[in-house]
């Protein structure tokens, strides 16, 4: 047998035809992929997280628990503790910030990380191979992993709330979705998320002392848009470039009190 | 007629029988994995990824001899390095299967691997190089199969298939092209995947995807001559020719000086500003828990060391030398690879606006990560020693014999 490597002119035809059918069968495969971003909405969800009212309950993470299926490991909205002023212990609830530029989104090979009209940053849970490139890239670690499968009942159920999505399988990532199941619901109803609880994300609804306000950015009179409008806030590393959707109010100092 | 050889026992059988000892373990810890789920590792949320990634990152790293020696022969055509290219390009098969296996066992649903190449989000640099590496694969297994094709066993059973398998080799430039396109992307890619996360102040910075590429080059060589160098000592059945590696080696140690040229400015340049997460990733680095490895590892034996060994002659002409040299460098890589992964992810850096703290974690594999990762090395090392067995795989005698037989050939077809 001959050991030269030149390149005949049919052997060259033959290897671009080969090329091309392995592009177009990509190109087809492409077609398939599905949870574009796509379409446009009149709504910019947005949550606005009052650090002077919280009292760092924590029945914001059981309320989510509940009504999203939440294993007990896993805490799709996390209260940490955040320093001190005076005497009061200062506590930051940390849900998914819903980035505008979100980096999960971005690093997310197979799409299932991806954002809605609306500003939502969506998991598609059958899509989602359990890579955890997001987690690594998450800035604000509002991502968690299921390690395992979290079979038999949910402790934060009843007495917190019921489901209202399906439990997600063993080997996805998964995080806070802004209860798009009780938006999408609710406006269905002709319900005003933010305003009717049954709209609003499960959270907002669970806080006893209203430390958390959820609303559409584009709606001058929501909520959310007048406290940004007539109160300082911050956002979790604003200097990152993120973008973030959930706002906070910070702390004040308590004057003669 | 039947021939009744008696078996003699040979240490090559005892190296046959623990790499299927390894083999058989792994493929134990690798069923529980898939089958109890990622909760069996000591992976978490704050590192989710450990031993295995730096498997899978090493493996593709060591497998560059592929296409740098492929592009050496047959871009830049240097021909006579062409039995040495073959070697690379089946290392390279091997070396890119194993870092397929390491990704299957480390995602959390290996049930749905192919929708990396169904659903695509381009702006993912993960979705990158999984589509450079399927090409990839493709491009090793059609460079790989003249030198099945070319087998005995082959060409009696389907003188057909072998034939075509062996037609291949006509398409060696364009798949070097192809090889070299796609092995460039993907292995500065690997280090973009890190390089662009925000969130990991020591990996952001454009210089990864450099220093991936440039170790990679320096290392998928380095491994492909140390196998060879070892084989020629240890089985008759290697036909090395050492005047050929030397000169390889000389690239290796080259290429090597200017990998450390690089590095020395990545690390250097980053000394001067504090920068939250960032220093303290970098001082994990230089006095924390990854220092060891890092400057006696990476720097030190990985790669001041062997440069000397492969640039001053007198140290060169030492087979001893030279392989350790070479051994020195394959772990370097390895150690890179480790100490950019974890220290990224040790460092945590807290989102809280009052304060920008960094919190320290620990990783330390488990013990079913590590059988499970040995096995798949070991999974390498036996075919790598079976395809030298009975693949002819290191032959650098080759080109003699082409020469005798081609002016038969020429003169046969006239």
């Amino acid at each position: 047998v001959k050991e030269n490597t030149t390149i005949q002119r049919r052997d060259f035809l033959k290897f671009l035809a080969l090329g091309s059918v392995a592009a177009g069968g990509l190109r087809l495969a492409r077609l398939t992929s599905a949870s574009e971003t796509g379409g446009s909405s009149p709504y910019r969800w947005a949550m606005v997280i009052d650090q002077d009212k919280c009292t760092g309950c924590g029945q914001c993470t059981l309320a989510c628990r509940a009504h999203n299926d939440v294993p007990p490991e896993i805490s799709w909205n996390r209260v940490l503790e955040a320093g001190e002023i005076g005497d009061k212990q200062v506590h930051l609830p940390r849900p998914c910030m819903h980035c505008e530029e979100a980096p999960c989104v971005n690093a997310c090979m197979v799409g299932a990380s991806y954002h809605r009209a609306d500003g939502i940053v969506m998991m598609d849970y059958d899509k989602c191979i359990g890579c955890r490139y997001c987690e690594v890239a998450c800035p604000y670690g509002a991502r968690a992993f299921n390690w395992e499968s979290f079979d038999g009942p949910n402790p934060a159920v009843p007495e917190w709330g019921h489901p209202e999505v399906e439990r997600r399988p063993r080997g996805v990532v998964e995080k806070c979705s802004f209860c798009y199941q009780r938006i999408d619901r609710g406006l269905k109803l002709g319900l005003k998320p933010g305003v009717d609880e049954e709209a609003t994300p499960a959270c907002v609804v669970a806080c006893p002392v209203g430390a958390r306000k959820f609303g559409d950015l584009n709606d001058p009179d929501s909520e959310v848009s007048q406290l940004i409008k007539n109160n300082p806030y911050f956002r979790l590393r604003d200097d990152l470039g993120t973008s973030p959707r959930v706002y906070y109010l910070p702390p004040k100092m308590e004057v003669n009190k | 007629m039947i021939r009744v050889k008696r078996f003699k026992l040979q240490p090559v059988h005892l190296w046959i029988a623990f790499l299927m000892l390894l083999l058989g373990a792994g493929l134990v810890a690798y069923g529980i994995v898939l089958v109890k789920g990622l909760s069996v590792t000591n992976l978490s949320d704050l590192v989710p990824w450990g031993l295995w990634i730096t498997i899978d990152l090493s493996a593709i790293a060591l497998s560059a001899g592929a296409f740098t020696l492929c592009a050496v022969v047959y871009l830049l055509g240097l021909k006579k390095y062409e039995p040495v290219a073959r070697t690379a390009t089946f290392i390279g098969l091997i070396g890119y299967s194993m870092a397929l296996l390491t990704l299957l066992l480390d995602i959390g649903r290996p049930d749905r691997f192919w929708h990396a190449i169904v659903y695509w989000n381009t702006h993912s640099l993960l979705w990158e190089v999984s589509m450079c590496l399927t090409l990839y694969l493709c491009v090793l297994l059609l460079e790989t199969a003249p030198l099945i094709g070319r087998t005995d066993w082959m060409q009696a059973r389907f003188p057909w298939l072998s034939n075509k398998m062996m037609h291949i080799h006509h398409f060696a430039p364009i798949l070097a092209l192809l090889g070299l396109g796609l092995s460039m992307l993907h292995q500065s890619s690997l280090g973009a995947t890190y390089g662009v996360l925000i969130a990991r102040p020591i990996w952001y910075k454009p210089s990864l995807s450099v220093l991936f590429m440039f170790s990679a080059i320096v290392g998928g060589p380095a491994l492909t001559v140390l196998i060879t160098k070892l084989s020629g000592k240890l089985t008759p059945r290697a036909k090395v020719d050492d005047t050929l590696l030397e000169k390889i080696t000389l690239f290796i140690g080259w290429a090597l000086v200017g990998y450390i040229y690089f590095r020395f400015w990545d690390a250097f340049s980053m000394t001067y500003t504090y920068e939250p997460g960032k220093t303290e990733a970098l001082g994990m680095l230089t006095s924390g828990p990854l220092a060891f490895n890092f400057l006696v590892g990476e720097m030190l034996l990985g790669a001041v060391v062997p440069a000397v060994l492969l640039l001053v002659p007198r140290f060169r002409k030492s087979w001893t030398a030279q392989v350790i040299a070479l051994m020195l460098i394959v772990a370097g890589v390895v150690a890179f690879r480790w100490d950019v992964n974890m220290s990224g992810l040790l460092v945590v850096l807290t989102y809280l606006p009052q304060e920008v703290t960094t919190i320290y974690t620990t990783y330390f594999p488990s013990v079913i990560e590590i059988i499970s990762g040995v096995g798949v090395v070991a999974y390498g090392a036996l075919a790598i020693t079976l395809a030298i067995r009975y693949l002819n795989l290191i032959d650098h005698t080759k080109k003699e014999k082409e020469v005798v037989e081609s002016p038969l050939v020429v003169a046969g077809t006239d």
